[in-house]
């Protein structure tokens, strides 16, 4: 705890006790159990009477079902996060900010993909989440212009324009976005470092968190291009700044054989939960449960080195990460349910 | 401190300054220390009733805890003056 004498350590405990208190309020696994033997409407009553009853109250009138759910966790999920960005003081702010500028990425994307299927304003507004630097209102501005490339236009100054500009045009002659997407998480990705290393006191402890981040993005894609039965040049879908470089990954994903891949995967690997949770994967057929086990484990080491750090960023991006999944698991179930999903084949989707 | 040239009265008012000084320094460290240690424990206490009111009893307590140790510092300055 260096510089107890200084005032911002104060501030510290008291955002850090409060993201840990917000933490012990999520929904535990004992009722994602419970709820795996609900219908949706218990289910919508469920989450009504905990934290997300405000939402639903609210919106209750303008959706019903599965979209009232949705909604409402996307609602729920955006409040807490700018209340978070409020509430955390200096740095944390900072580093929070820079973490948070990923849901900007899924805004922007979101709606220049809405906007080139030529949907309509208020149902792209729907599928929105809030939660970065660009609010309610900048996204209300993004969604009253016509085209892909206004959009684009109208986010001039953002650091996320420089990619766009030089993306834009390739993605609508392709009709994709894929890339686009690509090249923007590797910049926020890329930012984040930059962040970091700024010179920001608590920026060594962030740097472990993406480092964590990008180890464990970069596996999941790895698991999943050999589930798609890719082998050729993946370089471009890496994303560089982990504990692997892009060529080692690279080499990795030349291995067909898949025990020898993740033995050299775990020879490179120090963290022994890291390491169990592989060993665990060996005998996994299905990516989506491959994919829960890596979260899990990235949650679990996270979660970690905020006890070995407790007064820093990590509690908080702990939380935050936490509360992401837990939204996610709701739609999960929600959404599961809507399609009439055995509750088994449900649990299996769930990272809890 | 005795000095050869001093009287018995110079030597026991001495004595008596040492006292003050110990007694002085017993209340006073032992009051940082507890200012320090409430200030981690009351910036915890405030966030945690900030989130759920109903612990702020139970953070109440916690937070006066470290006022033991002055209270320690208080004795052993009492027992030096008196």
């Amino acid at each position: 705890m260096a510089g107890i004498s200084s005032g911002i350590t104060t501030n510290y405990i008291y955002a850090c006790t409060r993201m840990r208190v917000r933490r012990s309020r999520l929904i535990p696994r004992e009722d994602y159990l419970r709820m795996l033997n609900m219908g949706l409407p218990e289910i919508t009553r469920f989450i009504g009477d905990t934290y997300y009853r405000s939402e639903i109250d609210e919106l209750a009138t303008s959706f019903s079902g599965i979209n009232l759910v949705e909604v409402a966790l996307s609602w729920n999920l955006a409040k807490e996060y700018q209340n978070i960005l409020k509430l955390v003081p200096g740095e944390l702010e900072y580093f929070t900010a820079s973490y948070l500028r990923r849901w900007d990425i899924q805004n922007v994307v979101t709606i220049l993909r809405g906007k080139m299927q030529s949907e309509r304003s208020d149902r792209i507004k729907e599928v929105l989440v809030p939660a970065g630097r660009l609010d309610k209102v900048a996204l209300d501005r993004l969604l009253t212009e016509e085209s892909p490339e206004r959009v684009v236009e109208a986010l001039k100054g953002e650091p996320i324009y420089p990619v766009l500009e030089a993306e834009l045009p390739g993605a609508l002659e392709t009709g994709s976005f894929a890339h686009l997407e690509n090249e923007l998480y590797k910049g926020y990705y890329a930012q984040l470092i930059a962040d970091a290393r700024a010179g920001i006191k608590g920026g060594k402890m962030f740097l472990k968190y993406i480092e964590l981040e990008i180890d464990i993005r970069n596996i999941q894609n790895l698991f999943r291009l050999r589930a798609g039965h890719v082998h050729e040049d993946v370089r471009e879908l890496m994303i560089p700044g982990g504990s692997f470089s892009v060529e080692e990954l690279q080499r990795l994903s030349g291995i067909t054989e898949r025990d020898e891949f993740i033995d050299t995967l775990k020879k490179q690997m120090k963290a022994l939960p890291l390491l169990n949770a592989l060993e665990a994967i060996r005998g996994k057929e299905h990516l989506h449960e491959i994919e829960v086990a890596l979260t899990r484990v990235q949650l679990d080491q996270m979660e970690r080195m905020s006890k070995r750090y407790p007064f820093s960023v990590l509690p908080v991006l702990v939380y935050l990460e936490e509360k992401k999944y837990e939204v996610a698991n709701l739609r999960a179930l929600a959404r599961g349910k809507e399609a009439n999903l055995p509750g088994e084949r449900l649990h299996g989707y769930l990272v809890m | 401190m005795v000095d050869v040239g001093m009287t018995l009265e110079m030597v026991e008012a001495s004595q008596m300054g040492m006292k003050a000084i110990g007694a002085a320094l017993a209340v006073g460290l032992t009051g940082i220390a507890s200012g320090i240690a409430e200030m981690t424990v009351g910036s915890a206490a405030v966030g945690a009733t900030a989130e759920n009111r109903d612990v702020f009893g139970l953070v109440l307590l916690l937070t006066v805890i470290p006022e033991t140790i002055v209270i320690f510092g208080l004795v052993v300055a009492l027992l030096l003056l008196f």
